[in-house]
This record gives C-alpha cells, structure tokens and sequence, in this order.
C-alpha cells in the first residue's frame, strides 16, 4: 500500500461513517408553503377589469372577512340587521385568525392568544362570557375565566447562555449591573401600566383611543423605541435584547424602528384582572384565535361570500356600487349598497377606492411587515438542560420568534405528536425586499431555516420533524412608525367618506392586536347605525 | 525487495494502523461507558487511560518470550483483540448490574486489552526486521501507530458514539480487527502453521459479533431490566411506561419507569387504607370509579362491599390492566378483579374520560403517580378536581393517593387546599406502608356524610377501628406550617412542591 491508497483507505473509511450517519437522517419532511391568496390579491394591483354582469341591492356591504369585519357584522346582526353581505379574498373569513389543523390538534396561521381583557371592556368581556371564556355573570365584582383556557403552566422559557430559564426576562447568566437596568425598566413599565393623563384617561389603553392624548406621554410617539431607552441609559444588551425581542413579537418591527409610545404600549395597556386571573396571563387555543374567531363567525354564516374580490367601489345615485371579482366563476359582479364597511387594511383600501391620493399617503406613512409562520408536526424531541418544555419557547439572539406548542392546552397525558407554531417576522431588510424573498423561497429552503434555527436546542429536530407547512404573510401588519399613534395621519385615513362609506382596520391603530380589530369593528358599526337611523 | 516482500510489509503496516485504532477506540468506549454507568467522568478516564498505557507496557515486556512462529502469534493476538475489545461494552453492560465488583471486570478489560495491543507492536516489529532498514520500520510503525490513535480519538465523539452508540462501537471496531487478522491468516497462509484453523476461527468470531451488532438493542433492554435488586420475572415497553415485575423469595414488586408502585409483601396497608376509610363511611356504595389502578389491588378491597354493583376503572395503559387480567400470577395477588362481571375496564386518559363522563358515582377512588411532572401534576388540579366532584353523588366520597406527608407535607397538604378549593370537605390521614414510609391520603367529599368509618368488614389484615382513629392524628412533622398555594393549571404549585420535598430528601 503506498501513500495514496492509504490516504484513499482513510477517505474509504470516513465515507463509510457518513454514509452510516446519513442512513439516519434519510428522513422526509412533509408540507407545503401556503400563502394568503397573494395572486389573487394581486389583481387588483395589476388587472383592469371589465364592467360587472348584475347587480344586486343590499343594505350593508363589509369589504374583508377578519375579525374587524366579522365584529362589525356581530354588532349589526345584534342590532337586527338582515340585509348584509361580507366579502372576502380567501375561503374561509377569519383574516390573521386563520388556523388550521392536522390529526394531533389544532394550529393557528396568525397569533396563538389574547391578554385577559381589560376590565373596563364591556363590549368585548360580554363577548368572551358568551365564549364560555368568562364563566361568570356579568354582575361579578371579578370575572371568572375558564381555566382550560388560561395559558397552562409552564407558561414560558427562554434559552440562553446554554440554558432553558423559566421566563422570558433574561436572567441566567446575566450580570448584576444588567439586571438592574432590566428591574428598572420593569418598574417604568408598572408605572406606566397605572398612570393617568391630565384629561383622568389612561395613559396606554387599548383600544388606542381610549388612551390619554396628555403630551407628556403622546410626545413619545416622536421617537423610537431605541432612542427612548437610550434618553433613559438603558443600554443592557440583555435589556436591549428583551424590547427588541417584545416589539418584534408584537408589532412585526424591530426597536429601532417602532414609536416609543407603541413599544410601551405593549408593557403598559394590559390591565386585566379576574378572580382566578392577572393581567399578565393570557388565553390560549391550540388553534389559537382561530378559536374566537369561529365564535364569532358562528351567527354569520348566511352572510358570507367567500373569494370575492372587491376591484372598485364608486359613488352611483347616493349609493355605492361595490364590484367584486368572484374567483370561483371568475367575473365582476356588482352589488349596490346603502353603507359600506371597508374592514380591509389601507393599502388595500386605496386600490379599491381608486383614490389616488390616498395611496400616496398610505406609501409615504405606512408599512407593512412581512412573516412567515410555520406549523411543526413533531415527534418528542431531545431537550437542553433547564427548564422544560414550555407555552411559549424563545432562543436568546435567534432571528425567529421561538415557538408556540399549540398542543400544551391538552389535558391528556402521554402525548406522542406535538404541533409547535412557529414565528418568524421578516424584518432583516426592508418589507418590499422581505417579502419578495420570502415568496420565492421554496419548502425545503424553510423547513431548513427552521431546523438550523430549533437544531441549537433540539438536536434531533431533523430526524423527529414530520411535517413542516409555511404560511407566508405578505402584509401581516402595519408597522406603528413614530407618528402613527398620536399624529394626524390615522385621522385622516380613518374618516369616514361621505357619510356611507367607513373604514375598520387595525391598521389605523398601528398594532394588530384582536380587541383592537373587535373595537374598530364596533365603532364602524355604530357609525352605520347612525348613518341609518338618521336616514330613516 | 521483491515487490511481494514489499506488499507484505504494507499490510502488516495497515494491519498496524488498524490495531492502534481499535485499541484506542476500545479505551474510550471503556472510559466513556465508566463514567456513564459510575459517573465521575474524570477519575474514570484518568484510571483507564493510565491502567491501559500500564498493560500496554506489559505487553511489550511480555513479547521477548516469544520465540517462534511470530506471524501466527500476531494473528492470534489480533483475533484475540478483536474478540475482547469487541464484545467489551456489551459485556459491561451486562454485567453492571449483576456484578458486584463491576470495577475489576472493567479494569481486567481494559487490562486485556493493553496488554494484547502491547504485544502486537513489537512482535511486528521483530517479524519486519529481516525485511526492512530498522530506521524505517521504526519510523513506519510507530507513524502508523500514532495516525490510527489520532483517527480513533476523532471519530469517536463525532461520528461513533451518536450514529453507533457504545455497544455497536466496540462491535464495529472487533469486527475489524478480526477481518484483518482473517485477511492476515489467508493472505500468509503459505508461512502460517495451522492457517486454516485461524482462518476458522475468525469466521466464527465474526458472525458473533455481526449477530451481536444486529441485537445490541436487546443487550441494552437485559441490561436495564438486571438493574432491578431481585429477580426480573416480567418486563415490557408500553407507549405509556416501562413496565418490570421482580420477585425473590418472599415478595413480587412492581415498577412503573423505575418507581416502585407495590410490594406483594405489604400492598395490602397501601390499599386497605385506600379504600376502607371511604367505603365504611359509605351506606350503599353501589356505583364506584376507579382512576388510575390498573393492577386492579384496589377493585379487591372494594369488591369486599356486596352493596357495589359496578365497579368502573379507567386506567391509561391497556398493557397494564390486560397484564393484571391474565398473568396468573398476578391475577392470584388481586383475586382475579379485574375480571369481577361488576368490573368495566375502560383504557382512557382520566382527564379525558371525567370532562366526557355523565354518570354519578358514589365513591371514587383516584389512585395516580405521584405528581411528578407537569403532564401529571393536572391531574392533581382545581380544574380536575372541579370534574371529580361534578362526577359525585352528593353523599359520595371520592378518596386520593396524596403522596408522603412526612417526606413532602407542603405537596401532601396542597392537595388538601386544592380540594377545598373546589368546594370539597376533606379528611386527610396517613399510615405505614414499609416499602414507601409514610403514606397519605385525602378524602373528599361535597357534603359530610351521617356517620364516618362505620361498616369496617372484617376482616382486614391492616385495619381496624382503633387503627383508623390513629390514622386521623398528624404528628408536627407531617404538617405544613404555612400557607400553601392552591394547585391550578396555570401555576402548578403542586409540581413545584413536590419536586421540592422529593429532592431534597433523596439527596440525603
């Protein structure tokens, strides 16, 4: 043997272990990307369509399924209304509510919970008592929530420093001086939580205009996140680390980009208290708000008309003439109505509308982050040290948000599968960069993303993932900029046009947040009311 | 140099490499599998190391008393190698838990082996002298030598011990060894005395270990079942559980993953005091559930009461219950109650099952793990409790394992809270199981019944009235001493306790 077949000898053995080691990872992934219908979507961008076939006559038209629309419609069927049509792009109404489900449970495509409400929300506590959220009567100094639906422990952990902590505050491994900076910016947080502004409203509420418009607090509106934590010498990396991680998990925008007011918002507007529950619990679903959204839907049913997309709304005779594309026998329709919701977000409203002058606001003030959400249909997986297997599962420094196990509120014992949520908000570069990327991205090129990602604290996720789908979210959310909160700009995209035609979207608060989206439905259904009342 | 002088040469060389390989690799699977099974990883592999460098010192010296047919001898050697060094971790497996000087066998080993690989280097080295200038053998060998040692020490930890595991590891490296002693045998069967009976033995010795390789999933079940102290009579996997049974002489115990849930020898104070404080208390216990119980030791007691007409249990594993139904053995130790016609097995979660069930019972006998994780630690919640007392009459009584007040009374007395929690009036007591110390139990019950403990059958080997009395008195030790938290799903004090208690006592 001289050295050559030596050297190929050793090659020869090395080439024996891998193909050893790649007998066991021989392993399919199953799954496919979904998108929210962006090609259907997208004609109304970039197609002319011809004039409608028929008409027909209705009272009230609502433009967009999710959970502004649907909580408008609730209101209007609740105040007798029989004379309504919905209109979505998609198969199923729910918008970011949209779940999905597999043999082992259920899964959500958008957020995996609520806040306990806030108690001074009537409307919407009403709402979740008919849920069977809350199990107490209205009268009730406390409500009662229903335990198999507040987050069980353990709630959440997060991996750092080679560890699983009970939490997501960093603290293990964290040095004293950080974790002061943490405790005192917690302590700002709880201030802020109870203070009030000059005109006795809450200095952060939701809905947001609930809150207090006291300048001392709306003038944080005028800079970032960031640069607020700098003014306060906050400049813990941990610390920094941690708002960062909460206004990406929130609003889908990294700090340095988000309205300081907004990014305390998050901390500041939960105040939710019941008998077995505090404000920083929340409820959960496997299938997350898909869960409320169901509940919603439930009475509404006869007034939906699924992949209908709306091309133009004019002004005809007093009335508006609503023209949708109905994707299932392809062709414009067109159905006059007396009012009009438009529960769709701004960018979407200014196409409809052909208003160009509105489309030119919403380009030069809003922007709307992208996100890919992916549910894991996995075996058991190898842990890290620490804490266990948690609700919510956050790696310090990852690009990704963790992930949800939308299984944890099953109470059986013995579980083989489990389905674990996970976020990713596409904020590396800019939204229309993001979300090219994304929508070229293939399956295998996610799935990887995800596996190098989860393979720091799940070793073997590879071999023990069996199924991956991939929801991209082109548009997910607005992102709330400073200005957005307390400048001019909601105001005046938000007014409604010419006493018929209103605007419902959380887009105009700059958060996409459920009492949010339940508010501006309500409030849009009351000004129809109005406009109705009046006219008869 | 011929061209044939010189092949040899090269695969005796090759042969070299493959040793120092092994050799090391067996010196790691040795030291690795240590400080696995011993712990200590440092004193493990400083021993090991040390005591084979020791033996491999004495290999060399051992190698001047051989004279005579050296090639023979270093086939030998290396099929000898290969026979030690590959069924060494298999071996160790096995007997760990039988042996009682499980270091000697390991060292004895590791002493083995060192001192074979010890030989083979310098009885090469006398059989190439003839063959090569002796500052070229020197420099070949001892290349060759290091180069194995630095592949074995990198390929270990990254590709062997997670693709392979440790017993597959020491196999794969013994079948090389003895494919190359075999290649040797047959390749200088010319100059070898008695080739072919080397030839045969390295083929038997190989379908050995390729047999071994292929079961060594079984090995390492044997090897886990002999960690018991007694005789393993019965072992078996389920989705749920790893179910064992030992016996000795006097008693048969059960395992559940390890934890020990009866001893044959004193289960009957563990379920007399079950079942018979709630069940005497009783005036007409006619419908009775049972969660959890599947060895159906519980159903026995209940089944002394003629008032009980349906007795339905609900127990997760059907291996469970089914082995409880049919191993006579067993069927002996519960008197075949499982199979009572009043007996309705039902193989469901309990959670599960109860948020389903519309029947009300009159007693309910809820017999779980401890709550020892949080998968179990719901079954121990308001939430749970709630469904539990939805599912009583409301003269019923439903009764629950709580864990050792002495070792955990924080635990003990939270179950307790969360009972009353739901609205339950409870009565706590405890006695002396010897397997498990002290052991509690809580009643609970929507409304207190007429009369406490009055219709005892008789008889009973544990209790008697005046026992019963006692049972209610807790001594200081086995109170809490402070507020305790109620357990609810979503903040499981209970788990928090209990992991607590338990820790802290074992780690005495």
């Amino acid at each position: 043997m001289r050295r050559r077949s030596f050297i190929q000898s050793i090659a020869g053995l090395t080439v024996v272990s891998s193909f050893l080691a790649s007998c066991q990872r021989q392993h399919v992934i199953k799954g496919s990307v979904i998108g929210a219908s962006s090609h259907t979507g997208h004609l109304l961008r970039d197609k002319n369509f011809a004039a409608p076939v028929a008409a027909v006559e209705h009272d009230i038209v609502i433009v967009g399924g999710g959970i502004s629309g649907l909580s408008a419609a609730r209101h209007l069927h609740r105040q007798g209304i029989t004379d309504m049509v919905i209109l979505d792009l998609e198969k199923e109404m729910g918008g970011n509510a949209a779940c999905g489900s597999n043999e082992v449970s259920g899964y959500p495509w958008g957020a995996h919970y609520v806040p306990i409400p806030n108690n001074d929300l009537t409307a919407y506590t009403d709402f979740m008592r008919e849920c069977g959220v809350i199990t107490s009567p209205p009268e009730a100094p406390l409500p009662t929530y229903n335990e198999y639906y507040i987050c069980f422990d353990p709630e959440e952990r997060l991996y750092i420093n080679g560890q699983w902590q009970e939490g997501l505050i960093p603290q293990f491994g964290v040095p004293d001086a950080e974790k002061k900076q943490i405790q005192a910016f917690l302590d700002k947080m709880q201030a802020f939580r109870v203070a009030k502004g000059e005109d006795g409203k809450d200095a952060f509420a939701i809905p947001l205009d609930n809150s207090s418009k006291d300048p001392v607090f709306t003038t944080l509106d005028k800079l970032t996140m960031k640069e607020w934590l700098h003014q306060q010498g906050w400049t813990s990396p941990y610390l920094q680390w941690y708002v960062n991680y909460c206004t990406r998990d929130d609003y889908g925008t990294t700090y340095d980009e988000i309205s300081a007011w907004v990014g305390i918002q998050y901390f500041a507007s939960r105040k939710g208290k019941g008998s077995n529950a505090d404000h920083h619990d929340v409820l959960t679903w496997p299938e997350g708000n898909g869960w409320l959204a169901a509940h919603l839907k439930k009475e509404l049913q006869s007034y939906f008309k699924n992949e209908a997309l709306v091309a133009r709304i004019q002004e005809e005779g007093g009335k508006l003439a609503i023209d949708y594309f109905d994707v299932k026998e392809s062709r414009l329709k067109r159905i006059n109505a007396r009012q009009c919701i438009l529960a769709v977000p701004q960018f979407v409203a200014g196409r409809i509308l052909h208003d160009e002058a509105r489309i030119r606001k919403v380009h030069q003030h809003m922007q709307y982050s992208p996100w890919m959400v992916a549910n894991i249909r996995s075996n058991a997986l190898d842990e890290r040290t620490g804490y266990t297997l948690s609700w919510d599962n956050v790696i310090y420094n990852s690009p990704s948000l963790g992930y949800v196990e939308a299984t944890h509120q099953q109470v059986e014992q013995g579980k083989k599968q489990k389905n674990l949520t996970y976020y990713l908000p596409l904020t590396g570069k800019s939204p229309v960069e993001e979300r090219k990327a994304a929508i070229e991205r293939t399956h295998t090129e996610w799935v990887k993303m995800i596996v190098d990602d989860l393979d720091l604290v799940h070793p073997d996720i590879a071999t023990n993932i069996e199924e991956v789908n991939v929801m991209i979210w082109g548009h997910a959310m607005a992102k709330p900029l400073p200005g957005t909160a307390h400048g001019t700009i909601r105001q005046e995209l938000g007014a409604s046009v010419n006493d018929h035609l209103h605007f419902a979207h959380t887009d105009l608060a700059g958060n996409s947040l459920f009492e949010e989206a339940f508010y501006q439905g309500l409030t849009a259904a009351q000004k129809v009311m109005t406009q109705l009342s009046a006219k008869i | 140099m011929s061209k044939k002088e010189n092949g040899a040469q090269w695969l005796l060389l090759t042969a070299v490499f493959v040793i120092a390989t092994c050799g090391l690799i067996y010196e790691l699977v040795a030291g690795t599998l240590a400080s696995y099974l011993l712990g200590d990883s440092i004193t493990q592999f400083s021993t090991i190391i040390g005591v084979y460098l020791f033996s491999m010192g004495i290999g060399s010296f051992l190698s001047k008393y051989f004279s005579k047919n050296l090639l023979a001898w270093f086939i030998r050697i290396e099929l000898l190698v290969g026979l030690v060094g590959g069924f060494s971790s298999a071996l160790l497996f096995i007997m760990f838990p039988l042996a009682a000087s499980f270091r000697l066998i390991l060292y004895a080993i590791v002493l083995i082996t060192g001192i074979l690989v010890g030989l083979e280097i310098p009885l090469l080295m006398r059989i190439l002298e003839k063959k090569v200038e002796f500052k070229e053998l020197v420099s070949r060998v001892f290349t060759f030598d290091y180069i194995g040692a630095l592949l074995a020490s990198l390929i270990f930890p990254l590709l062997l011990v997670p693709h392979l595991g440790l017993i597959r590891t020491s196999l794969f490296f013994g079948i090389l060894n003895v494919g190359v002693g075999w290649y040797l045998a047959y390749k200088f069967s010319g100059e070898v005395r008695q080739a072919g009976l080397l030839k045969v033995s390295a083929i038997i010795l190989l379908l050995s270990q390729l047999v071994c390789f292929v079961f060594s999933e079984k090995i390492m079940t044997y090897s886990e079942a002999m960690t018991y102290d007694d005789n393993v009579v019965y072992s078996t996997s389920t989705p749920y559980q790893r179910i064992v049974i030992t016996k000795n002489k006097h008693e048969l115990r059960l395992f559940l993953n390890g934890n020990l849930q009866f001893s044959t020898a004193d289960e009957y104070r563990y379920h007399e005091a079950l079942v018979h404080p709630t069940f005497s208390s009783l005036s007409n216990p006619e419908q009775v559930l049972v969660l959890g119980g599947g060895d159906g030791l519980a159903v026995r007691e209940i089944l002394k009461y003629p008032a009980v007409k349906q007795i339905t249990l609900v127990d997760l594993d059907p291996a469970m219950t089914k082995l409880f139904s049919k191993q006579r053995m067993l069927t002996m130790l519960n008197d075949s109650s499982l199979l009572n016609p009043k007996v309705q097995v039902h193989n469901a979660d309990a959670f599960t099952w109860l948020r389903n069930n519309k029947t009300k019972f009159d007693a309910i006998v809820v017999d779980f793990p401890d709550p020892s994780n949080f998968s179990i630690g719901k079954l121990y919640s308001t939430t749970f409790y709630q469904l539990l007392k939805h599912a009583l009459r409301p003269e019923g009584i439903a009764v629950i394992q709580s864990t050792s007040p002495y070792v955990a009374p924080k635990s003990f007395w939270c179950v307790d809270t969360t009972l009353r929690a739901v609205g339950l009036h409870t009565i706590a007591y405890h006695n002396y199981v010897p397997s498990f110390g002290e052991w509690g139990y809580i009643m609970a019950t929507p409304q207190e019944p007429h009369q406490w403990f009055s219709h005892i059958p008789a008889p009973l080997k544990f209790l008697n009235p005046t026992t019963l009395q006692q049972m209610l008195t807790f001594p200081e030790d086995m109170k809490a001493h402070q507020l305790l938290d109620i357990n609810k799903l979503n903040n499981q004090a209970l788990v928090k306790y209990f992991e607590e208690e338990w820790s802290k006592y074992l780690e005495r």
